[in-house]
């Protein structure tokens, strides 16, 4: 994720063009081996943004044609045929960076080494060229054997079997810290867009809602037309039952008049007709009464026998 | 005597509840059930009082003069429609919620714009492993180390790790 923070050192050193050639390899091999042995991305946790130039010094490998445009420049050397991205300002966007590292072959060499040499060289043109370095070196003592040596080759050998052992799992291991930053930014990432749009979909229904204000007032309007109506009509009601509620009462009086002139009348007339009947009247009512009822059991007896 | 009043307006009562905001809820049942009580007094009185037969009454009551007096004022009498005293505060109320209503929706855009502006920002954004150090700390400031306050590493305190 971060990339390697170049030391800064090294640009302010002066060496002649041999020392900077043999330099530049040593630097470059180095971070091939880090690259190579760990088999990802060095992965420093904490680390400062680089400028440009580190970039590109990272992507080159070795070559005499190359050194002129890679490698540590001494301060004084601007390369005027090539212009780099020396101005802080630069808007070409930054390329991203490889996930994995530069092809090695054992862990050590290059592989673009072995592939500048093939056209001239074939395969084994590379492993000529190192064991005869080698060699050379060892027989001209340019490269002098003595106990360093061999602690060099017991510590070599200690650090390869090491790095090849518990280099995956590091690797793993520090990956996965990388990893958890990363998803945890994104998480955050992702939490602030859903409850972002989240946002905006509650503002288009509130606005929406608010879009049904008229309802309210037609309910009003409604409910006091409807009001004004009731009343109305309940006035014309009242007024129309009253007087026929006062109608009505004057005919009911006439009627109860009217019955009771009738019955009083009516009682009138049989009191005096009792009054009117005189003892003697009565006498002689009750006497033909009397031989009245007697001729009605003859007959009714004759009857009966016959 | 009915009919000159302006015609009632149908009012779709499901969608004007879909757009109850649900705290208001309470307040909209209680508007509802003094409607329908209102509609329901209406609609129980008919529309036209009954008629007052005056020739059965001039025969059958003695006084008919009293009866053609009563005709007579019963006839003049003109029962005034009940004055609208409502209408127009319920117009100004109408008004208000209106400006209200402009002014929250103006807010309401204003908030989407912002909202949409910060979505931008997130949508733009160059994932998380293509990015450095440096543009994690201009896209969040907040993830930016405070190198004078903390001049020794991790820049931050101990706590904050």
């Amino acid at each position: 994720m971060c990339r390697t923070s170049q030391s800064h050192v090294m640009t302010r050193l002066r060496f002649n063009e041999i020392s900077r050639y043999f330099f530049a390899i040593l630097v470059s091999l180095w971070r091939r081996v880090q690259i190579g042995r760990t088999g990802t991305r060095t992965t420093a946790i904490h680390c400062t943004g680089c400028t440009n130039s580190d970039m590109l010094s990272r992507l080159v490998f070795v070559s005499a044609s190359a050194l002129k445009s890679s490698g540590p420049l001494g301060a004084g050397l601007v390369q005027a045929s090539r212009c780099l991205h020396t101005s802080p300002q630069t808007l070409a966007p930054v390329p991203p960076l490889p996930e994995e590292g530069g092809k090695t072959r054992h862990g050590i060499i290059p592989e673009e080494i072995f592939q500048f040499l093939y056209p001239k060289t074939g395969v084994t043109g590379p492993y000529m060229l190192g064991t005869g370095l080698l060699l050379y070196m060892l027989s001209k003592e340019i490269y002098v054997i003595n106990h360093e040596t061999f602690a060099a080759a017991c510590i070599g050998i200690v650090i390869i079997y090491g790095t090849k052992k518990f280099g995956p799992s590091v690797a793993a291991f520090a990956d996965k810290l990388n990893e958890d930053k990363v998803a945890k930014a994104q998480e955050v990432k992702d939490l602030a867009t859903r409850s972002l749009t989240e946002a905006i979909q509650e503002e288009e229904k509130e606005q929406w809602r608010v879009e049904g204000r008229g309802a309210l007032f037609d309910a009003k309007r409604n409910n006091v037309q409807m009001l004004l109506e009731t009343n109305h009509r309940e006035r014309l009601h009242m007024v129309t039952n009253e007087v026929k509620k006062r109608l009505d009462y004057q005919i009911s009086l006439q009627n109860l008049h009217r019955r009771m002139q009738q019955e009083h009348l009516v009682d009138w007339v049989e009191k005096s007709v009792i009054k009117s009947i005189t003892p003697q009247q009565e006498k002689e009512s009750i006497a033909k009464c009397i031989t009245d009822l007697k001729l009605l059991a003859k007959t009714t007896q004759a009857k009966a026998t016959a | 005597m009915a009919g000159r009043r302006a015609a009632l307006k149908a009012i779709d009562w499901m969608a004007f509840a879909e757009r109850v905001p649900p705290n208001q809820k309470a307040v909209f049942n209680g508007l509802k059930t003094r409607s329908d009580a209102i509609a329901a007094r209406l609609r129980s009185l008919p529309e036209k009082p009954a008629v007052i037969d005056w020739t059965f009454y001039k025969g059958a009551v003695a006084n008919v003069a009293m009866v053609e007096e009563f005709e007579g004022k019963f006839k003049a009498l003109q029962i005034p429609e009940p004055v609208d005293t409502e209408t127009s505060k319920i117009a100004a109320q109408e008004q208000e919620a209106n400006k209200h209503a402009i002014a929250y929706v103006e807010g309401s855009k204003a908030r989407i714009t912002q909202y949409e502006k910060e979505l931008e920002k997130f949508r733009s954004m160059i994932p998380f492993d293509e990015m450095t150090v440096g543009e994690l700390n201009e896209t969040f400031p907040e993830t930016k180390l405070d190198k004078e306050k903390h001049p020794y590493w991790p820049h931050k305190p101990i706590s904050e790790l």
